[in-house]
């Protein structure tokens, strides 16, 4: 039998150049239409009068408890065998819950396609056997992406060996699936996120937690 | 400036990897295949892709990729975890190559100005009334004023060769590429103190002192990700540049030095090396000439005198210097790349090859290198001669130290607009724009319009296609055929990369061999292009059959192996067969033959110092209007101050003019402390004349525009930063 898997990124920050090749690499990818993306660099200070001084890159956590699954009112929304969370796009409504409901600000609603969308760890790159394309095109290799499930897998090993951390909301706990080298600066950005009203979450949900792990 | 006098920054920590991780990234081989297709993973039904072998060419790296073709198609480019040299990735620029290939604002047929030069009306012509019409100017020119009188300029091209070729068959010395307004004066520089242009071993550097450079923007492979590399295993990083680049925010170090000072940076600090004798004594007893005259030369430049030139304070300098000298021989004035900066660029340049000699860095692990290399052969060509042809090219003689072979753009354009030492009527160019590159634009429309003829050939409508008279479409690089190319890559010593077509060229685009070669037929030079690609590339191939079947089977061709410790007992190609810390060759010339410091000119009031750089995401004006880079800037802003800004009530986003000697602009602010308060800013690749880019047309300023043409004294190499512009409201 065939182990399963829990795919899962390591990013160590402090090796971002802010170059935006996994961003576009991303968007050839998987048709990303313009003015969105399904990945992004977040930067501390920049435009006006602060400096920059750290890049960290991010993109759907395909979280263990993703609150986008249950913001769905169609199920088109689900988490699959493989810990990867998908949209299947004939059930999509496009009505853009799961939009509001993700705390990483990871969806979006495709113009053209008129559904929602996020990055999906380039699940048919996995098929073919390639890692995601974020991963792969980078200059310093920022990202390292693997199965934590397969004890050999070097993200496995990372996890056991280096201290890491996760960019948690601040008022619920998804359990996103993508971890930091402590260090990084900026695990601020996610935000509580719009859940509609009529859509009943679990209480676990509903944590208060600050920093993880 | 003292409000920046003591600004620095030094704050990074790095985040260690685990050790295998770390060496995995040393050296390049993250395409592991992960995972094999299962059936019960719920596979979806997938389409069949064709992987193809090719060089990225969305700037001059030419970095491995593997472009995935589906339905001949090019969906997707994937770096090529093969090519060592660009360390497996592929940047922004590489990836938006798809949108050169599928680019609705591609030039699609050969097209014949109808209306005024520059005003965008076009005839399309078929190629054969294109090539007539190209080979009657080319004749018409070459009887009436020599064949000197056309000019030649090809861009960074694995094609550039045939052009050169062609223009030395049809008879003229007039060829430049796009280095006299790139990186001359720093070649001539390390050329002139090592006798060869050595490549610096970023990736086994403890400590590497950045002067200028932007290397984590301005991507140089493999010396981008080997920084990073280096940074990992605990090298250091010291930034010099007047702007915060993003270089210089990730750096351990960073100071503002004044612009134009980094010579006296580089001379005090080689004057703490030698007065505190931190050198290694033997090497330079056995490989340098002119210490004695070096040291007596040096002891007036101390860090307290430098401190007053470069805004960075004396103790900083000093201790720069002996943490330099500690970790010697690992340790290394980064050589850098453009230095198209200073009127005396070459002489700046010189003070970073002679710290370098100071720290015995040559043929050193972490030093400066001269890699082995694979040389492809060539055809063979026996150029014509022609008896009326002048003696020399029209820029001869306009700088010091010239390369022959590259000419200088600045020059030659005086040369051309003087009419002296004689007519140049004609100009073909190939990939490249010095309507945007080339400083002073309105020099340069005002030398197109004193010509009879002007052709270019290039992938879109660029500023400078704008201007000619007949433009012609070629394919992109993921359209052709291209020669075998041989690269240098420092600390992985070197490869061979070349191109096959990944799919058939679109449009009627067609390849510069194939232009050059149907010119030639016309011309009567038809036996000189005898020849097709495969027959070139079989020559290239004659004595190196192991390079066809690597780059058959991976793509690429690497030598792999240490490349230092290579040269142990072997002699300079100088005069003196040492490192030239005393140049007795400029000496000989009426050059300083050690590099005497000038203050640069001071900033008159109310003006600022405009300089030129670069971000990961342009390659100047060859990508701003590409469909997928335009998304992560639309226009360019000029950076100002708070301080500057606020002076002159300018707020960020307000519209502003921008004023030099040369022209005048228009563009937003980006208000920041990113900058000094007496120094300004702007990406190059906008401001653009040609409506036919469409994504930009309208946007931003062209720096080229407001830049002055001054040059390099030695090398005739452009200098741009020694122009001031003011700066106001609307
Ligand atoms: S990051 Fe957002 S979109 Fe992705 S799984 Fe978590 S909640 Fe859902
Ligand atoms: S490709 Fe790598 S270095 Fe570049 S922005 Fe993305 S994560 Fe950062
Ligand atoms: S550095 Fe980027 S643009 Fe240049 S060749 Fe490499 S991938 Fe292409």
């Amino acid at each position: 039998m065939t182990q399963r898997k829990k795919y899962a990124i390591i990013i160590n920050a402090a090796k971002c150049i802010d170059c935006k090749a996994c961003m576009i690499a991303c968007k050839v990818e998987n048709n990303v239409p313009e003015g969105f993306w399904r990945n992004w660099i977040n930067v501390l200070g920049g435009e006006n009068g602060s400096v920059r001084t750290e890049f960290q890159p991010s993109q759907c956590m395909q979280c263990d408890d993703p609150s986008c699954v249950a913001a769905c009112p169609v199920q088109a929304t689900y988490k699959q065998d493989n810990g990867l969370v998908v949209i299947d796009p004939e059930k999509c409504i496009g009505c853009g819950n799961c939009v509001t409901a993700c705390p990483y600000k990871a969806r979006y609603r495709d113009p053209v396609k008129k559904i929602a969308d996020k990055c999906d760890f380039c699940e048919d790159r996995l098929q073919r056997g390639k890692e995601p394309a974020c991963v792969v095109t980078c200059p310093t290799k920022t990202r390292v992406f693997g199965d934590m499930n397969d004890p050999a897998d070097p993200v496995a090993q990372m996890v056991k060996k280096e201290k890491l951390v996760q960019i948690v909301a601040p008022h619920i706990n998804t359990r996103p699936n993508i971890y930091y080298f402590e260090g990084t600066k900026l695990l601020d950005w996610a935000v509580t996120p719009m859940l509609p009203g009529n859509v009943s979450m679990p209480r676990e949900f509903w944590k208060t937690v600050s920093t993880v792990k | 400036m003292a409000a920046t006098k003591t600004q620095m920054i030094s704050r990074r920590k790095f985040l260690k990897l685990s050790g295998a991780l770390a060496a995995s990234t040393a050296v390049a081989n993250p395409c592991r295949v992960l995972y094999a297709l299962t059936k019960d993973s719920g596979v979806k039904n997938l389409n069949e892709i064709r992987e193809v072998f090719s060089a990225c060419d969305m700037c001059f790296n030419k970095c491995g990729l593997i472009a995935q073709v589906e339905n001949d198609i090019v969906k997707k480019l994937d770096p090529n975890p093969k090519s060592l040299k660009s360390r497996g990735m592929l940047c922004a620029r590489g990836n938006a190559g798809v949108k050169q290939l599928y680019d609705p604002d591609r030039l699609k047929y050969p097209l014949l100005r109808k209306g005024a030069r520059g005003e965008g009306k076009w005839q399309r012509l078929s190629w054969d009334q294109a090539l007539d019409h190209a080979a009657e100017q080319l004749d018409k020119i070459g009887k009436q004023y020599t064949r000197c009188g056309f000019l030649f300029m090809a861009g960074t091209d694995m094609q550039s060769t045939f052009v050169h070729q062609f223009a030395e068959a049809y008879g003229s010395y007039n060829i430049i590429s796009h280095e006299s307004n790139c990186l001359l004066s720093r070649n001539r520089a390390f050329l002139d103190t090592y006798g060869v242009m050595p490549t610096p071993d970023v990736l086994n550097c403890k400590y590497v002192i950045m002067p200028g450079a932007n290397r984590f923007e301005a991507i140089v492979t493999p010396d981008t990700m080997d920084l990073m590399t280096a940074m990992e295993n605990k090298s250091k990083l010291v930034v010099l540049d007047p702007r915060f680049t993003k270089t210089a925010a990730l750096a351990d170090e960073w100071y503002p030095i004044k612009p134009g000072t980094d010579m006296a940076f580089f001379l005090a600090v080689a004057q703490v090396i030698i007065s505190e004798e931190l050198y290694d004594k033997t090497f330079i007893q056995e490989k340098t000439s002119g210490f004695e005259e070096l040291r007596e030369h040096v002891k007036q430049y101390t860090p307290q005198w430098a401190e007053q030139e470069t805004d960075i304070p004396a103790k900083d300098i000093k201790r720069i210097a002996r943490e330099l000298a500690k970790a010697a021989p690992s340790a290394m004035v980064y050589p850098g790349r453009r230095s198209s900066d200073y009127e005396d660029s070459t002489q700046i340049r010189r003070s970073y090859a002679i710290v370098n000699a100071l720290l015995g860095n040559w043929d050193q692990k972490g030093g400066l290198l001269v890699p082995k290399k694979v040389k492809p052969g060539s055809m063979h060509l026996e150029a014509p001669f022609y008896e009326d042809n002048p003696d020399d090219r029209v820029d001869a003689g306009m700088a010091q130290m010239m390369f022959g072979e590259e000419g200088s753009f600045k020059h030659t354009r005086d040369a051309i607009l003087k009419g002296e030492p004689y007519p140049v009527k004609g100009w073909m160019t190939y990939k490249t724009n010095p309507m945007q590159t080339g400083a002073n634009r309105n020099k340069t429309i005002e030398m197109i319009n004193t010509l009879d003829f002007m052709m270019t050939v290039d992938i879109t409508m660029s500023d400078t296609a704008w201007m000619a008279d007949l433009v012609l479409p070629a394919p992109s690089y993921l359209e052709r055929q291209d020669p075998l190319s041989a690269f240098l890559a420092s600390s992985t010593c070197s490869g061979v990369i070349t191109r096959d077509a990944v799919v058939p060229a679109m449009f009627e685009s067609k390849p510069v061999f194939w232009i050059v070669k149907e010119l030639a037929k016309r011309l009567d030079l038809g036996e000189f292009f005898d020849y097709t690609m495969d027959d070139f590339r079989k020559e290239q191939l004659k004595k190196i059959p192991e390079v066809a079947k690597a780059i058959k089977e991976d793509g690429v061709y690497n030598i792999t192996g240490p490349s230092y410790g290579l040269y142990k007992g072997k002699p300079f190609k100088t005069t003196s067969k040492k490192i030239e810390l005393y140049s007795t060759r400029y000496k000989s010339k009426g050059i300083d033959p050690m590099p005497v410091y000038k203050s640069p000119k001071s900033i008159p009031e109310n003006h600022f110092r405009i300089v030129v750089g670069r971000n990961a995401y342009i390659t100047q004006s060859a990508s701003t209007n590409n469909n997928l880079l335009w998304e992560l800037q639309k226009e360019n802003h000029l950076w100002v101050h708070p301080e500057s800004a606020a002076a002159l009530g300018i707020k960020d986003g307000e519209t502003i003019n921008v004023k030099s000697s040369a022209g005048k602009v228009t563009i937003k602010a980006r208000v920041t402390k990113e900058t000094r308060p007496d120094t300004v800013y702007m990406d190059t690749g906008f401001g653009v004349m040609s409506n036919w880019l469409t994504n930009i047309a309208g946007k931003g300023a062209c720096i080229a525009e407001i830049l002055e043409d001054r040059a390099d004294i030695i090398s005739g190499n452009m200098a741009m930063h020694e122009t001031f512009v003011t700066i106001s409201k609307i």
